[in-house]
Protein backbone atom coordinates (compact mmCIF):
# COMPACT_ATOMS: atom_id res chain seq x y z
CA UNK A 1 0.00 0.00 0.00
CA UNK A 2 2.48 2.54 0.94
CA UNK A 3 4.59 1.15 -2.20
CA UNK A 4 1.63 2.25 -4.33
CA UNK A 5 1.17 5.24 -2.44
CA UNK A 6 5.01 6.49 -2.96
CA UNK A 7 5.08 5.53 -6.96
CA UNK A 8 1.71 7.68 -7.21
CA UNK A 9 3.41 10.40 -5.61
CA UNK A 10 6.94 10.22 -7.84
CA UNK A 11 4.40 9.90 -11.25
CA UNK A 12 2.61 13.19 -10.34
CA UNK A 13 6.13 15.06 -9.51
CA UNK A 14 7.35 13.84 -12.68
CA UNK A 15 4.36 15.25 -14.97
CA UNK A 16 4.38 18.41 -12.25
CA UNK A 17 8.40 18.53 -13.16
CA UNK A 18 7.76 18.09 -17.28
CA UNK A 19 7.50 21.87 -18.16
CA UNK A 20 10.87 22.07 -16.30
CA UNK A 21 12.47 20.39 -19.41
CA UNK A 22 9.63 19.91 -22.43
CA UNK A 23 9.31 22.03 -25.05
CA UNK A 24 6.36 24.45 -25.45
CA UNK A 25 4.41 21.77 -27.94
CA UNK A 26 5.01 18.85 -25.68
CA UNK A 27 3.51 21.26 -22.98
CA UNK A 28 0.41 22.34 -24.94
CA UNK A 29 0.08 18.29 -26.06
CA UNK A 30 -0.11 18.08 -21.97
CA UNK A 31 -2.36 20.53 -21.20
CA UNK A 32 -4.70 19.04 -23.84
CA UNK A 33 -4.09 15.45 -22.54
CA UNK A 34 -4.46 15.98 -18.50
CA UNK A 35 -7.96 18.27 -19.66
CA UNK A 36 -9.33 15.47 -22.05
CA UNK A 37 -8.74 13.34 -18.63
CA UNK A 38 -10.43 15.28 -16.28
CA UNK A 39 -13.22 15.06 -18.46
CA UNK A 40 -13.15 10.99 -18.41
CA UNK A 41 -12.92 11.12 -14.56
CA UNK A 42 -15.60 13.28 -14.03
CA UNK A 43 -17.54 11.28 -16.96
CA UNK A 44 -17.00 8.37 -14.82
CA UNK A 45 -18.40 9.65 -11.15
CA UNK A 46 -22.23 9.29 -12.78
CA UNK A 47 -21.84 7.25 -15.93
CA UNK A 48 -19.39 4.54 -14.33
CA UNK A 49 -20.20 4.30 -10.44
CA UNK A 50 -23.91 4.72 -10.88
CA UNK A 51 -24.16 3.27 -14.48
CA UNK A 52 -26.06 6.33 -15.82
CA UNK A 53 -24.08 7.35 -19.12
CA UNK A 54 -24.64 11.14 -19.49
CA UNK A 55 -24.43 12.81 -22.65
CA UNK A 56 -25.06 16.57 -21.05
CA UNK A 57 -21.27 16.87 -19.87
CA UNK A 58 -20.23 18.91 -22.72
CA UNK A 59 -22.92 20.86 -21.52
CA UNK A 60 -21.63 21.25 -17.81
CA UNK A 61 -17.73 21.92 -20.07
CA UNK A 62 -19.83 25.00 -21.76
CA UNK A 63 -21.41 26.35 -18.71
CA UNK A 64 -17.46 26.36 -16.93
CA UNK A 65 -16.32 27.96 -20.26
CA UNK A 66 -18.66 30.51 -20.82
CA UNK A 67 -18.56 30.99 -17.07
CA UNK A 68 -15.32 32.36 -17.13
CA UNK A 69 -15.32 33.41 -20.31
CA UNK A 70 -18.16 36.31 -19.20
CA UNK A 71 -16.27 37.02 -15.81
CA UNK A 72 -13.29 37.59 -17.28
CA UNK A 73 -13.77 39.34 -21.11
CA UNK A 74 -17.19 41.65 -20.07
CA UNK A 75 -16.06 42.43 -16.27
CA UNK A 76 -12.58 42.07 -15.92
CA UNK A 77 -12.79 39.84 -13.08
CA UNK A 78 -9.79 37.35 -12.17
CA UNK A 79 -9.39 33.97 -13.33
CA UNK A 80 -10.49 32.19 -9.93
CA UNK A 81 -13.88 34.02 -9.86
CA UNK A 82 -14.82 33.18 -13.97
CA UNK A 83 -14.13 29.64 -12.43
CA UNK A 84 -16.25 30.23 -9.54
CA UNK A 85 -18.82 31.56 -11.54
CA UNK A 86 -18.26 28.26 -14.53
CA UNK A 87 -18.98 25.97 -11.62
CA UNK A 88 -21.69 27.47 -10.03
CA UNK A 89 -23.22 27.64 -13.37
CA UNK A 90 -22.83 24.04 -14.04
CA UNK A 91 -23.71 22.44 -10.57
CA UNK A 92 -26.87 24.59 -10.91
CA UNK A 93 -27.86 23.23 -14.55
CA UNK A 94 -26.78 19.73 -12.75
CA UNK A 95 -29.27 19.74 -9.90
CA UNK A 96 -32.35 21.31 -11.99
CA UNK A 97 -31.74 18.91 -14.84
CA UNK A 98 -30.61 16.07 -12.91
CA UNK A 99 -34.02 15.86 -9.82
CA UNK A 100 -36.31 15.59 -13.06
CA UNK A 101 -34.78 13.18 -15.34
CA UNK A 102 -32.75 11.38 -12.88
CA UNK A 103 -35.95 9.71 -12.27
CA UNK A 104 -35.42 7.78 -16.19
CA UNK A 105 -33.34 4.62 -15.97
CA UNK A 106 -30.29 4.06 -17.93
CA UNK A 107 -30.49 4.38 -21.58
CA UNK A 108 -33.73 7.14 -21.36
CA UNK A 109 -31.57 9.06 -19.45
CA UNK A 110 -28.93 8.86 -21.50
CA UNK A 111 -31.71 10.02 -24.65
CA UNK A 112 -32.47 13.00 -22.44
CA UNK A 113 -29.15 14.21 -21.96
CA UNK A 114 -28.71 14.48 -25.59
CA UNK A 115 -30.50 17.48 -26.38
CA UNK A 116 -29.22 19.67 -23.60
CA UNK A 117 -25.51 20.90 -24.55
CA UNK A 118 -27.45 21.48 -27.96
CA UNK A 119 -30.22 23.76 -26.05
CA UNK A 120 -27.63 25.69 -24.28
CA UNK A 121 -25.85 26.85 -26.87
CA UNK A 122 -28.94 27.92 -28.82
CA UNK A 123 -29.90 30.05 -25.35
CA UNK A 124 -26.25 31.11 -25.29
CA UNK A 125 -26.21 32.10 -28.66
CA UNK A 126 -29.01 34.57 -27.66
CA UNK A 127 -27.51 35.92 -24.92
CA UNK A 128 -25.73 39.97 -25.27
CA UNK A 129 -23.35 39.27 -22.44
CA UNK A 130 -22.31 36.33 -23.98
CA UNK A 131 -21.15 37.49 -26.92
CA UNK A 132 -24.38 35.86 -28.95
CA UNK A 133 -23.46 33.77 -31.69
CA UNK A 134 -19.57 35.46 -31.96
CA UNK A 135 -18.08 34.47 -28.93
CA UNK A 136 -15.90 36.13 -26.41
CA UNK A 137 -12.00 36.85 -26.42
CA UNK A 138 -10.43 36.63 -22.96
CA UNK A 139 -7.21 38.46 -21.64
CA UNK A 140 -3.97 36.67 -23.54
CA UNK A 141 -1.98 34.91 -21.03
CA UNK A 142 1.65 33.72 -21.95
CA UNK A 143 1.93 31.27 -19.35
CA UNK A 144 1.59 27.81 -20.63
CA UNK A 145 3.47 26.07 -17.71
CA UNK A 146 0.69 27.83 -15.07
CA UNK A 147 -1.91 26.16 -17.51
CA UNK A 148 -0.38 22.78 -17.71
CA UNK A 149 0.13 22.63 -13.85
CA UNK A 150 -3.65 24.05 -13.19
CA UNK A 151 -4.55 21.35 -15.55
CA UNK A 152 -2.62 18.61 -13.47
CA UNK A 153 -3.93 19.96 -10.06
CA UNK A 154 -7.30 19.60 -11.32
CA UNK A 155 -6.83 15.68 -12.54
CA UNK A 156 -5.14 14.85 -9.11
CA UNK A 157 -8.05 16.18 -6.95
CA UNK A 158 -10.45 14.93 -9.28
CA UNK A 159 -8.91 11.15 -9.03
CA UNK A 160 -8.76 11.38 -5.51
CA UNK A 161 -11.88 12.40 -5.33
CA UNK A 162 -12.80 8.87 -7.47
CA UNK A 163 -10.53 7.19 -5.16
CA UNK A 164 -12.54 8.16 -1.99
CA UNK A 165 -15.89 7.26 -3.93
CA UNK A 166 -14.68 3.83 -4.87
CA UNK A 167 -14.39 3.13 -0.94
CA UNK A 168 -16.81 5.11 0.82
CA UNK A 169 -20.67 4.35 1.84
CA UNK A 170 -21.21 7.18 -0.50
CA UNK A 171 -19.87 5.25 -3.57
CA UNK A 172 -21.33 1.36 -2.56
CA UNK A 173 -24.75 3.58 -2.97
CA UNK A 174 -23.62 4.13 -6.45
CA UNK A 175 -22.60 0.73 -7.37
CA UNK A 176 -25.71 -0.36 -6.03
CA UNK A 177 -28.03 1.47 -8.02
CA UNK A 178 -25.72 0.25 -11.48
CA UNK A 179 -25.78 -3.31 -10.51
CA UNK A 180 -29.98 -3.19 -9.77
CA UNK A 181 -31.64 -0.09 -8.69
CA UNK A 182 -34.69 -1.76 -7.54
CA UNK A 183 -33.24 -3.87 -4.84
CA UNK A 184 -30.90 -0.79 -4.21
CA UNK A 185 -33.91 1.30 -3.40
CA UNK A 186 -35.63 -1.47 -1.15
CA UNK A 187 -32.31 -1.45 0.85
CA UNK A 188 -32.56 1.91 1.75
CA UNK A 189 -30.27 3.88 -0.81
CA UNK A 190 -32.39 7.14 -1.58
CA UNK A 191 -31.44 6.52 -5.21
CA UNK A 192 -32.42 9.67 -6.74
CA UNK A 193 -30.43 11.82 -3.90
CA UNK A 194 -27.01 9.89 -4.96
CA UNK A 195 -27.40 10.06 -8.72
CA UNK A 196 -28.46 13.88 -8.58
CA UNK A 197 -24.93 14.12 -6.14
CA UNK A 198 -22.73 12.23 -8.60
CA UNK A 199 -24.61 14.18 -11.95
CA UNK A 200 -23.52 17.46 -9.28
CA UNK A 201 -20.13 16.34 -8.62
CA UNK A 202 -19.24 15.49 -12.35
CA UNK A 203 -20.58 18.63 -13.32
CA UNK A 204 -18.05 20.33 -10.71
CA UNK A 205 -14.80 18.91 -12.28
CA UNK A 206 -16.08 19.43 -15.71
CA UNK A 207 -16.68 23.13 -15.65
CA UNK A 208 -13.64 23.56 -13.99
CA UNK A 209 -12.06 22.26 -17.26
CA UNK A 210 -14.03 23.93 -19.17
CA UNK A 211 -12.92 27.35 -17.71
CA UNK A 212 -9.23 26.21 -17.90
CA UNK A 213 -9.28 25.36 -21.26
CA UNK A 214 -11.17 28.38 -21.98
CA UNK A 215 -8.27 30.87 -20.90
CA UNK A 216 -6.03 28.77 -22.52
CA UNK A 217 -7.26 28.72 -26.03
CA UNK A 218 -8.72 32.90 -25.23
CA UNK A 219 -11.53 32.63 -27.73
CA UNK A 220 -15.08 30.76 -27.16
CA UNK A 221 -17.88 30.37 -29.39
CA UNK A 222 -21.08 28.25 -28.68
CA UNK A 223 -19.76 25.50 -31.02
CA UNK A 224 -16.59 25.27 -29.45
CA UNK A 225 -17.40 25.35 -26.19
CA UNK A 226 -20.97 23.08 -26.58
CA UNK A 227 -19.39 20.64 -28.60
CA UNK A 228 -20.77 16.95 -28.56
CA UNK A 229 -18.31 14.94 -29.84
CA UNK A 230 -16.14 16.15 -26.73
CA UNK A 231 -18.95 14.35 -24.76
CA UNK A 232 -18.66 11.70 -26.60
CA UNK A 233 -14.86 10.90 -26.50
CA UNK A 234 -15.06 11.28 -22.93
CA UNK A 235 -17.41 8.46 -23.08
CA UNK A 236 -15.06 6.27 -25.17
CA UNK A 237 -11.96 6.76 -22.82
CA UNK A 238 -13.52 6.07 -19.48
CA UNK A 239 -15.63 3.01 -20.98
CA UNK A 240 -12.52 1.68 -22.82
CA UNK A 241 -10.24 2.32 -19.93
CA UNK A 242 -12.24 0.72 -17.56
CA UNK A 243 -15.83 2.61 -16.46
CA UNK A 244 -16.65 2.33 -12.18
CA UNK A 245 -12.66 2.21 -11.54
CA UNK A 246 -9.90 4.90 -10.10
CA UNK A 247 -7.67 4.05 -12.63
CA UNK A 248 -9.31 3.19 -15.79
CA UNK A 249 -10.61 6.36 -17.73
CA UNK A 250 -6.71 7.85 -16.65
CA UNK A 251 -5.56 5.49 -18.51
CA UNK A 252 -7.77 5.07 -21.32
CA UNK A 253 -7.81 8.82 -21.76
CA UNK A 254 -3.77 8.75 -21.64
CA UNK A 255 -3.69 5.47 -24.21
CA UNK A 256 -6.32 6.59 -26.55
CA UNK A 257 -4.99 10.45 -27.03
CA UNK A 258 -1.71 8.97 -27.59
CA UNK A 259 -3.14 6.55 -30.69
CA UNK A 260 -5.10 8.96 -32.14
CA UNK A 261 -1.93 11.75 -31.80
CA UNK A 262 -0.40 9.21 -33.65
CA UNK A 263 -2.19 8.00 -36.38
CA UNK A 264 -3.47 11.64 -36.93
CA UNK A 265 0.01 12.58 -37.73
CA UNK A 266 1.01 9.52 -39.78
CA UNK A 267 -2.54 8.98 -41.86
CA UNK A 268 -4.43 11.74 -41.48
CA UNK A 269 -8.05 11.98 -41.97
CA UNK A 270 -7.99 7.91 -41.98
CA UNK A 271 -7.16 8.14 -38.53
CA UNK A 272 -10.44 8.50 -37.12
CA UNK A 273 -11.51 5.46 -39.42
CA UNK A 274 -9.09 3.20 -37.23
CA UNK A 275 -9.90 5.00 -34.01
CA UNK A 276 -13.47 3.75 -34.62
CA UNK A 277 -12.07 0.34 -35.66
CA UNK A 278 -10.40 0.41 -32.22
CA UNK A 279 -13.38 0.89 -30.27
CA UNK A 280 -15.36 -1.51 -31.84
CA UNK A 281 -13.00 -4.19 -31.43
CA UNK A 282 -12.77 -2.95 -27.63
CA UNK A 283 -16.21 -3.05 -27.11
CA UNK A 284 -16.18 -6.67 -28.53
CA UNK A 285 -13.42 -8.01 -26.88
CA UNK A 286 -13.34 -6.14 -23.88
CA UNK A 287 -16.51 -4.55 -22.95
CA UNK A 288 -15.88 -3.67 -19.52
CA UNK A 289 -12.38 -1.80 -20.02
CA UNK A 290 -8.82 -2.40 -20.17
CA UNK A 291 -8.83 -2.51 -16.14
CA UNK A 292 -10.98 -5.08 -16.32
CA UNK A 293 -8.98 -6.95 -18.63
CA UNK A 294 -5.94 -6.82 -16.80
CA UNK A 295 -8.10 -8.40 -13.71
CA UNK A 296 -9.10 -11.35 -16.35
CA UNK A 297 -6.17 -11.93 -17.93
CA UNK A 298 -4.49 -12.51 -14.71
CA UNK A 299 -7.58 -14.86 -13.31
CA UNK A 300 -8.79 -16.57 -16.38
CA UNK A 301 -5.69 -15.83 -19.21
CA UNK A 302 -6.85 -15.99 -22.33
CA UNK A 303 -10.44 -17.34 -22.04
CA UNK A 304 -11.22 -13.94 -20.64
CA UNK A 305 -11.78 -12.82 -24.53
CA UNK A 306 -14.04 -16.20 -24.96
CA UNK A 307 -16.09 -15.19 -22.18
CA UNK A 308 -16.86 -11.44 -23.29
CA UNK A 309 -17.66 -13.10 -26.60
CA UNK A 310 -20.18 -15.33 -24.71
CA UNK A 311 -21.73 -13.09 -22.95
CA UNK A 312 -22.52 -10.56 -26.29
CA UNK A 313 -24.51 -13.77 -27.16
CA UNK A 314 -23.60 -13.11 -31.18
CA UNK B 1 -50.20 0.16 30.25
CA UNK B 2 -50.18 -3.46 29.88
CA UNK B 3 -54.07 -3.68 28.63
CA UNK B 4 -53.64 -1.08 26.21
CA UNK B 5 -54.63 -2.20 22.99
CA UNK B 6 -51.27 -3.37 20.67
CA UNK B 7 -50.68 -1.35 17.22
CA UNK B 8 -49.88 -3.96 14.53
CA UNK B 9 -46.39 -3.59 13.18
CA UNK B 10 -48.46 -3.02 9.37
CA UNK B 11 -51.81 -2.84 8.69
CA UNK B 12 -53.65 -2.31 5.26
CA UNK B 13 -57.10 -0.77 4.95
CA UNK B 14 -58.66 -1.44 1.21
CA UNK B 15 -55.60 -1.52 -0.52
CA UNK B 16 -55.77 -1.63 -4.25
CA UNK B 17 -53.38 -1.45 -7.61
CA UNK B 18 -54.27 -1.52 -11.00
CA UNK B 19 -53.00 -2.44 -13.99
CA UNK B 20 -54.33 -0.65 -16.64
CA UNK B 21 -57.68 -2.62 -16.55
CA UNK B 22 -56.64 -5.46 -14.44
CA UNK B 23 -57.40 -5.13 -10.91
CA UNK B 24 -54.27 -6.88 -9.27
CA UNK B 25 -55.02 -6.09 -5.80
CA UNK B 26 -58.10 -4.88 -5.17
CA UNK B 27 -59.65 -3.61 -1.63
CA UNK B 28 -57.34 -5.90 0.71
CA UNK B 29 -57.01 -5.41 4.00
CA UNK B 30 -55.14 -6.94 6.67
CA UNK B 31 -53.16 -6.31 9.62
CA UNK B 32 -49.43 -8.43 11.05
CA UNK B 33 -48.80 -8.23 14.43
CA UNK B 34 -45.65 -7.94 16.04
CA UNK B 35 -43.54 -10.95 15.89
CA UNK B 36 -46.59 -12.75 14.04
CA UNK B 37 -45.64 -14.77 10.76
CA UNK B 38 -48.37 -14.43 8.29
CA UNK B 39 -48.85 -16.83 5.09
CA UNK B 40 -49.96 -15.31 2.07
CA UNK B 41 -50.76 -18.02 -0.27
CA UNK B 42 -53.05 -18.06 -3.65
CA UNK B 43 -53.16 -19.50 -7.23
CA UNK B 44 -50.43 -17.79 -9.99
CA UNK B 45 -51.36 -14.41 -11.07
CA UNK B 46 -53.66 -13.92 -7.50
CA UNK B 47 -51.51 -10.29 -6.96
CA UNK B 48 -49.37 -11.95 -4.34
CA UNK B 49 -45.99 -10.23 -5.32
CA UNK B 50 -48.44 -6.88 -6.03
CA UNK B 51 -49.40 -6.75 -2.34
CA UNK B 52 -45.50 -7.09 -1.53
CA UNK B 53 -44.57 -4.53 -3.78
CA UNK B 54 -46.72 -1.94 -2.48
CA UNK B 55 -46.09 -2.31 0.67
CA UNK B 56 -41.85 -2.20 0.29
CA UNK B 57 -42.80 0.71 -1.75
CA UNK B 58 -41.95 -0.60 -5.32
CA UNK B 59 -45.14 -0.29 -6.94
CA UNK B 60 -47.54 2.57 -5.24
CA UNK B 61 -51.39 1.54 -4.37
CA UNK B 62 -53.97 3.54 -6.33
CA UNK B 63 -56.22 3.57 -3.50
CA UNK B 64 -56.31 2.53 0.37
CA UNK B 65 -54.64 3.04 3.08
CA UNK B 66 -51.12 1.45 4.72
CA UNK B 67 -49.66 1.94 8.23
CA UNK B 68 -46.11 0.66 9.58
CA UNK B 69 -46.16 0.71 13.40
CA UNK B 70 -49.65 3.32 13.60
CA UNK B 71 -48.03 5.78 11.05
CA UNK B 72 -49.16 6.18 7.70
CA UNK B 73 -46.23 5.17 5.09
CA UNK B 74 -48.48 5.15 1.71
CA UNK B 75 -46.53 8.39 0.14
CA UNK B 76 -43.34 7.45 1.55
CA UNK B 77 -40.40 6.22 -1.23
CA UNK B 78 -38.89 2.75 -0.65
CA UNK B 79 -35.77 3.65 0.74
CA UNK B 80 -37.50 5.43 3.45
CA UNK B 81 -39.52 2.49 4.25
CA UNK B 82 -36.88 0.57 4.23
CA UNK B 83 -35.10 3.02 7.05
CA UNK B 84 -38.17 2.25 9.00
CA UNK B 85 -37.37 -1.46 8.88
CA UNK B 86 -39.43 -3.10 5.92
CA UNK B 87 -36.52 -5.48 4.34
CA UNK B 88 -37.99 -7.57 1.87
CA UNK B 89 -36.87 -9.80 -0.68
CA UNK B 90 -37.38 -10.22 -4.73
CA UNK B 91 -39.55 -13.49 -6.04
CA UNK B 92 -37.10 -13.05 -9.54
CA UNK B 93 -34.07 -12.54 -7.70
CA UNK B 94 -32.08 -9.37 -7.77
CA UNK B 95 -28.63 -9.55 -6.78
CA UNK B 96 -25.55 -7.00 -7.16
CA UNK B 97 -24.24 -9.78 -9.87
CA UNK B 98 -20.49 -7.62 -10.02
CA UNK B 99 -19.64 -7.40 -6.46
CA UNK B 100 -18.70 -9.91 -3.74
CA UNK B 101 -21.27 -11.68 -1.66
CA UNK B 102 -20.05 -9.97 1.47
CA UNK B 103 -20.41 -6.52 -0.48
CA UNK B 104 -24.03 -7.40 -1.54
CA UNK B 105 -24.94 -7.88 1.88
CA UNK B 106 -22.72 -4.78 3.30
CA UNK B 107 -25.12 -2.45 1.28
CA UNK B 108 -28.06 -3.59 3.56
CA UNK B 109 -26.29 -3.10 6.91
CA UNK B 110 -24.68 0.24 5.09
CA UNK B 111 -28.13 1.59 4.29
CA UNK B 112 -31.03 -0.04 6.03
CA UNK B 113 -32.97 0.45 9.14
CA UNK B 114 -32.77 4.05 10.72
CA UNK B 115 -30.48 5.23 7.24
CA UNK B 116 -27.83 2.61 7.73
CA UNK B 117 -24.50 2.09 9.70
CA UNK B 118 -22.15 4.93 8.50
CA UNK B 119 -18.88 3.05 8.91
CA UNK B 120 -17.74 0.91 6.32
CA UNK B 121 -15.87 -1.30 8.60
CA UNK B 122 -18.89 -1.89 11.25
CA UNK B 123 -20.83 -2.40 8.04
CA UNK B 124 -18.81 -5.15 7.17
CA UNK B 125 -18.60 -7.08 10.34
CA UNK B 126 -22.48 -6.75 10.63
CA UNK B 127 -22.13 -8.15 7.22
CA UNK B 128 -20.29 -11.15 8.27
CA UNK B 129 -22.90 -11.97 10.73
CA UNK B 130 -25.31 -12.28 8.74
CA UNK B 131 -23.74 -14.55 6.33
CA UNK B 132 -23.01 -16.86 9.50
CA UNK B 133 -26.63 -16.62 10.18
CA UNK B 134 -27.58 -17.73 6.61
CA UNK B 135 -24.98 -20.23 6.24
CA UNK B 136 -23.22 -18.13 2.94
CA UNK B 137 -19.68 -17.42 5.16
CA UNK B 138 -17.63 -20.00 3.03
CA UNK B 139 -18.95 -18.36 0.08
CA UNK B 140 -18.83 -14.57 1.25
CA UNK B 141 -15.43 -13.21 -1.41
CA UNK B 142 -17.65 -14.82 -5.01
CA UNK B 143 -19.16 -12.95 -6.92
CA UNK B 144 -22.96 -13.07 -6.68
CA UNK B 145 -23.04 -14.09 -10.08
CA UNK B 146 -21.52 -17.25 -10.05
CA UNK B 147 -23.49 -18.40 -7.09
CA UNK B 148 -25.56 -21.41 -7.67
CA UNK B 149 -29.33 -21.40 -7.18
CA UNK B 150 -30.21 -22.31 -3.35
CA UNK B 151 -27.25 -20.11 -2.55
CA UNK B 152 -28.83 -17.06 -4.62
CA UNK B 153 -32.18 -17.50 -2.62
CA UNK B 154 -29.71 -17.11 0.86
CA UNK B 155 -28.25 -14.14 -1.01
CA UNK B 156 -31.38 -12.67 -1.26
CA UNK B 157 -32.37 -13.48 2.01
CA UNK B 158 -29.27 -11.98 3.75
CA UNK B 159 -29.34 -8.56 1.78
CA UNK B 160 -32.83 -8.24 3.17
CA UNK B 161 -31.62 -9.33 6.94
CA UNK B 162 -28.51 -7.08 6.74
CA UNK B 163 -30.95 -4.20 6.65
CA UNK B 164 -32.20 -5.32 9.79
CA UNK B 165 -35.82 -5.28 9.33
CA UNK B 166 -38.47 -4.95 11.89
CA UNK B 167 -40.73 -6.31 9.15
CA UNK B 168 -40.01 -8.73 6.49
CA UNK B 169 -41.65 -9.35 3.29
CA UNK B 170 -40.06 -13.08 1.92
CA UNK B 171 -41.62 -13.42 -1.93
CA UNK B 172 -40.66 -17.30 -2.22
CA UNK B 173 -37.52 -17.74 -0.82
CA UNK B 174 -38.31 -21.56 -0.95
CA UNK B 175 -39.07 -21.89 -5.16
CA UNK B 176 -36.77 -24.81 -6.52
CA UNK B 177 -34.86 -25.92 -2.88
CA UNK B 178 -34.97 -29.21 -2.38
CA UNK B 179 -36.73 -31.09 0.86
CA UNK B 180 -33.86 -30.56 2.97
CA UNK B 181 -32.89 -27.06 1.81
CA UNK B 182 -36.83 -26.34 2.38
CA UNK B 183 -36.36 -27.35 6.34
CA UNK B 184 -32.91 -25.66 6.54
CA UNK B 185 -35.04 -22.12 5.27
CA UNK B 186 -37.89 -22.82 7.78
CA UNK B 187 -35.22 -23.43 10.73
CA UNK B 188 -33.57 -19.62 9.65
CA UNK B 189 -37.02 -17.85 9.35
CA UNK B 190 -37.91 -19.59 12.78
CA UNK B 191 -34.56 -18.43 13.92
CA UNK B 192 -35.15 -14.84 12.60
CA UNK B 193 -39.03 -14.63 14.08
CA UNK B 194 -37.37 -15.56 17.59
CA UNK B 195 -35.45 -11.92 17.39
CA UNK B 196 -38.55 -9.71 17.10
CA UNK B 197 -39.23 -9.77 13.19
CA UNK B 198 -42.70 -10.15 12.15
CA UNK B 199 -43.08 -11.86 8.41
CA UNK B 200 -45.04 -12.14 5.90
CA UNK B 201 -44.17 -15.23 3.89
CA UNK B 202 -45.31 -16.28 0.23
CA UNK B 203 -44.79 -19.59 -0.29
CA UNK B 204 -45.93 -22.12 -2.83
CA UNK B 205 -44.44 -24.99 -0.37
CA UNK B 206 -47.49 -26.46 1.55
CA UNK B 207 -45.26 -28.02 4.07
CA UNK B 208 -43.22 -24.78 4.70
CA UNK B 209 -46.21 -22.43 4.82
CA UNK B 210 -47.86 -24.67 7.33
CA UNK B 211 -45.29 -24.89 9.27
CA UNK B 212 -44.63 -20.94 9.70
CA UNK B 213 -47.48 -19.13 9.38
CA UNK B 214 -49.52 -17.89 12.71
CA UNK B 215 -52.13 -17.07 10.74
CA UNK B 216 -52.94 -17.63 6.64
CA UNK B 217 -54.23 -15.29 3.83
CA UNK B 218 -55.66 -16.04 0.77
CA UNK B 219 -55.65 -13.89 -2.29
CA UNK B 220 -57.30 -14.77 -5.23
CA UNK B 221 -57.61 -12.58 -8.60
CA UNK B 222 -56.54 -9.82 -6.48
CA UNK B 223 -59.09 -10.29 -3.36
CA UNK B 224 -58.89 -11.60 -0.17
CA UNK B 225 -60.96 -14.66 -0.09
CA UNK B 226 -59.86 -16.16 3.36
CA UNK B 227 -58.36 -15.54 6.39
CA UNK B 228 -57.35 -17.23 9.61
CA UNK B 229 -55.41 -19.93 11.45
CA UNK B 230 -53.97 -22.06 9.15
CA UNK B 231 -55.63 -25.64 9.43
CA UNK B 232 -58.86 -23.60 9.26
CA UNK B 233 -57.77 -21.95 5.77
CA UNK B 234 -56.48 -24.63 4.04
CA UNK B 235 -59.51 -26.85 4.07
CA UNK B 236 -61.60 -23.68 3.41
CA UNK B 237 -63.64 -25.29 0.59
CA UNK B 238 -63.35 -21.83 -1.52
CA UNK B 239 -59.30 -21.96 -0.92
CA UNK B 240 -59.78 -25.48 -2.38
CA UNK B 241 -61.76 -23.90 -5.45
CA UNK B 242 -60.00 -21.33 -6.11
CA UNK B 243 -56.52 -23.56 -6.34
CA UNK B 244 -58.15 -26.75 -7.93
CA UNK B 245 -60.92 -25.67 -10.14
CA UNK B 246 -64.32 -26.23 -9.25
CA UNK B 247 -65.32 -29.65 -8.13
CA UNK B 248 -67.57 -31.35 -11.00
CA UNK B 249 -70.67 -33.37 -9.74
Amino acid sequence: MMRRWALLALGVTLLAALPLVGDELIIQYGIDLLLLATLAQSWNILGGFAGYPSFGNSAFYGLGTYGTAIAMAQFHLPFSVGLALGVVLAVACAILIGVPILRLRGQYFAIATLGLAATLAALISNVDIAGRNIGLILPLTHNETMFYEDALALLVACTLTVWWISRSRFGMGLIAIREDEDAAQVMGVNTTFYKVLALALSAFFTAIAGGIHAYWITFIDPASAFDPTLNVRMVIMAVFGGPGTVFGPLVGSFLLTAVYEVLAASLSTAAALLFGLVIVLAVIFMPRGLWNLALGLRRVGWRYFMQNIQQHKL
Amino acid sequence: MSDAPVTPILEARGLTRRFHGLQAVSAVSFAIGHNEILGLIGPNGAGKTTLINLISGTLFADGGELFFAGNPIDRLPPARRAHLGIGRTFQVMKPFPHLSVIENVTVGALFGFGGGEHSMRIARERARDVLDFTGLLHRKDQYADQLGGPDRKRLELAKALALRPKLLLLDEVMAGLTLSEVDEVITIIKKIRQSGVAILVIEHVMRAIRSLSDRIIVLHHGEKIAEGLSDAVLTDPRVVEAYLGKRRA
